[in-house]
């Protein structure tokens, strides 16, 4: 008992309860989910061969990933400038620059993806007015095909991506850059060798946090995408409402859950996680 | 989600309790306030279910007070329990969750004829009582085990005037000829439908459909990938046309009056080869009303007088040839068995896509995709 009492940190029984609550409806569904993979239509592997077999599911992951790196570096580039304008602006700027970026974080997803069909789509604003103005004589096609998916998901993702960057960069000792400065080394130097590596981790947990995001995109992919672009949530949603198979939906589910797993494992190896979300290195 | 159920079971447990005087009015209210249940809109389908109610289970919008007034009124006036809606749409695999989880709150289902051939086999539905529910008052094919037709709904396609003037198009065939009649199409992207008119356009006899010949079906839509646009809903389909994205749109046969009215005539509908669908009444096994109850319920719907009060409010066409007769002047160009439509129609067959539908649909959303 003595020993127990010894090796356990009394801290583990104030979490104890709360660790239940994880395990009992956390890990439980998902387990229950992964169980649901190989049992249904019937025991064995057969949801997990589908992936050799069939070319299309393949394809389906090919056109999540794809779509999910795309967004991840147009939003983190964007939100890397937007952040670093708020860095370095006067304060009364940075409040109004952070209303506004909050002001859209707090709009619904399905009224920020309808304005894009309004201001872009075929009688949108934007061509009529290029129309109106004799610059094109066909409407553009921004909406309705895989541009208008980017579109939609880059600009939901921003918000995302400018948050940990903001943290990041208003933690660092700009006396670093004037010293660099000081040093001789030009403006595009200082950022280039000093300032970028020291944004490094808040690049990596941006990107980390809107790739795994985008992977889970639906809506959007949905009303911009014209139909044309399925992307994996959408197929899923499609396997458990539609055609009930349950098992391949699960096997995608639990492939996309390892997937992201294994991609912050990979992560971890390279750098120091906590780092990057914040906690002490 | 998790949430939202798990208010939805207190509170049905505390229904159930306080009817059967286990728990007193005041109790009740306090759980009712706990869970945030603040009006009778909030959660329909739970409380309501253990409250001696008939839940149908359908897709919201104008059909609450349609489906109330033609079918919920004569039946409570016969001595039926009211009505009451869950309009949270019961697609196949939500119903197939609410039975397995033994938690079923929808006592009929507003949903396709052959939803009930693909869950009926697998015990998720009440068989339909065909002492009660008649037999006769729908087409033919469409009284099955486990479902009957109550109306039809279709697929059909509208075209724009200003396109295609003196010579408009009047067939499948032309709406997959985009040489003769260039611009962009829409179709529906869950397959239902889109695969059959990719038939027809193709040769394939409107009475000799199905089985459906899939690798043909889908090479025509190939074919026509980069000109089309799909929908997922109607209102998309409507907004498709009404925005001049495509030239010709599949649509659904009802909205197709409506896309007529917005864009004050330049789209028409063709009715010629569309695809009459049958819209079923299904009920989940177990369902709190009673499966008594319910096959009244259903028998009348089967009521003509409440099938033409439905197409009046939602264009959803008759199934009971009794009501074919008094279709009125306004809805016969519309309406899928008025005499003006009826012998150009194809009719789905429910046995053959509640069997395959799945694959159907995966193998049409990898074709588009």
């Amino acid at each position: 008992m003595n020993a127990i009492r010894k090796s356990l940190h009394p801290g583990w029984l104030l979490v104890a309860p709360f660790l239940l609550l994880v395990i009992a409806l956390y890990l439980g569904p998902i387990l229950n989910i992964l169980w649901l993979s190989v049992t249904d239509p019937e025991p064995g592997m057969g949801n997990y061969r589908k992936l050799f077999v069939s070319d299309s599911l393949l394809r389906i992951f090919w056109t999540t990933i794809r779509i999910c790196l795309i967004t991840t570096v147009g939003s983190v580039l964007l939100g890397y400038s937007i952040a670093y304008a708020m860095v370095h602006c006067h304060q009364k700027q940075k409040s109004y620059m952070l209303t506004l970026l909050l002001v859209s974080f707090w709009i619904s997803i399905l009224v920020r993806t309808f304005s894009w069909l309004m201001l872009l789509g075929h009688r949108g604003l934007v061509n009529n007015a290029l129309e109106g103005m004799g610059v094109i004589s066909e409407p553009i096609a921004f909406m309705r095909n895989e541009l208008g998916v980017l579109i939609g998901m880059i600009h939901y993702m921003i918000p995302y991506a400018v948050l940990p960057l903001l943290v990041n960069m208003q933690s660092l000792d700009m006396r670093v850059m004037d010293a660099s400065r000081n040093l001789g080394a030009s403006g595009q130097q200082t950022f280039m060798r000093v300032y970028l590596p020291l944004t490094l981790p808040g690049i990596v947990a941006s990107s980390l946090l809107i790739f795994i995001l985008s992977l889970g995109f639906y809506v959007t992919p949905a009303v911009l995408g014209g139909g044309k672009v399925l992307m994996i949530a959408e197929y899923i949603s499609v396997q458990l409402l539609v055609t009930l198979k349950w098992g391949t939906a699960a096997m995608l589910a639990g492939l996309m859950l390892f997937g992201v797993l294994a991609m912050l494992y990979i992560m971890s190896r390279f750098m120091k996680l906590s780092a990057v979300f914040g906690g002490s290195a | 989600m998790q949430d939202k159920q798990f208010m939805r079971e207190t509170l049905v447990d505390g229904a159930k309790a306080f009817k059967e005087g286990r728990l007193n009015r005041r109790g009740f209210l306090t759980l009712c306030a706990m869970t945030g249940f603040a009006s009778a809109a909030s959660f329909p389908g739970g409380a309501e279910a253990a409250a001696d109610y008939i839940v149908m289970w359908n897709w919201g919008g104008q059909s609450e007070e349609c489906h109330g007034g033609a079918i919920g009124k004569p039946h409570e006036a016969a001595g039926g329990l009211p009505l009451r809606f869950d309009t949270s749409g019961p697609l196949q695999g939500k119903i197939k969750e609410m039975v397995d989880s033994g938690n079923v709150t929808a006592d009929v289902c507003d949903a396709d004829l052959f939803d009930a051939v693909a869950l009926g086999p697998t015990g998720h539905l009440e068989p339909i009582d065909y002492n009660v529910v008649s037999k006769d008052k729908t087409l033919p094919n469409y009284a099955l085990e486990h479902g009957v037709s109550i109306i039809l709904y279709g697929y059909a396609f509208v075209y724009d005037t200003e396109a295609y003037g003196d010579n408009p198009p009047n067939s499948w065939a032309d709406f997959f000829d985009t040489a003769k009649f260039p611009g962009k199409r829409s179709l529906y992207k869950w397959a239902n439908g889109s695969l059959e008119a990719a038939l027809m356009a193709d040769g394939v006899d409107k009475d000799a459909l199905y089985p459906l010949d899939m690798d043909r079906a889908l090479n025509k839509i190939k074919g026509m990938k980069n000109d089309s646009l799909y929908w997922g809903s109607g209102a998309e389909a409507h907004s498709m046309c009404v925005n001049g994205e495509v030239s010709m749109g599949m649509v659904w046969q009802n909205r197709g009056r409506n896309i007529e009215e917005d864009t004050e005539g330049r789209y028409k509908l063709v009715m010629n080869q569309a695809l009459a669908m049958p819209g079923a009444y299904i009920v989940p096994k177990g369902n709190p009303a009673g499966r008594e109850e319910i096959m009244k319920f259903i028998a009348q719907a089967q009521d003509p007088d409440a099938q033409l009060q439905l197409l009046d409010c939602l264009g959803m066409t008759p199934s009971n040839p009794a009501a074919f007769d008094n279709i009125p002047e306004g809805q016969q160009p519309y309406a899928i068995t008025s005499a003006m439509n009826i012998d150009g129609v194809a009719f789905n067959d429910p046995t053959w896509w509640g069997e395959n539908g799945g694959d159907a649909v995966n193998a049409f959303l990898e074709a588009i995709s």
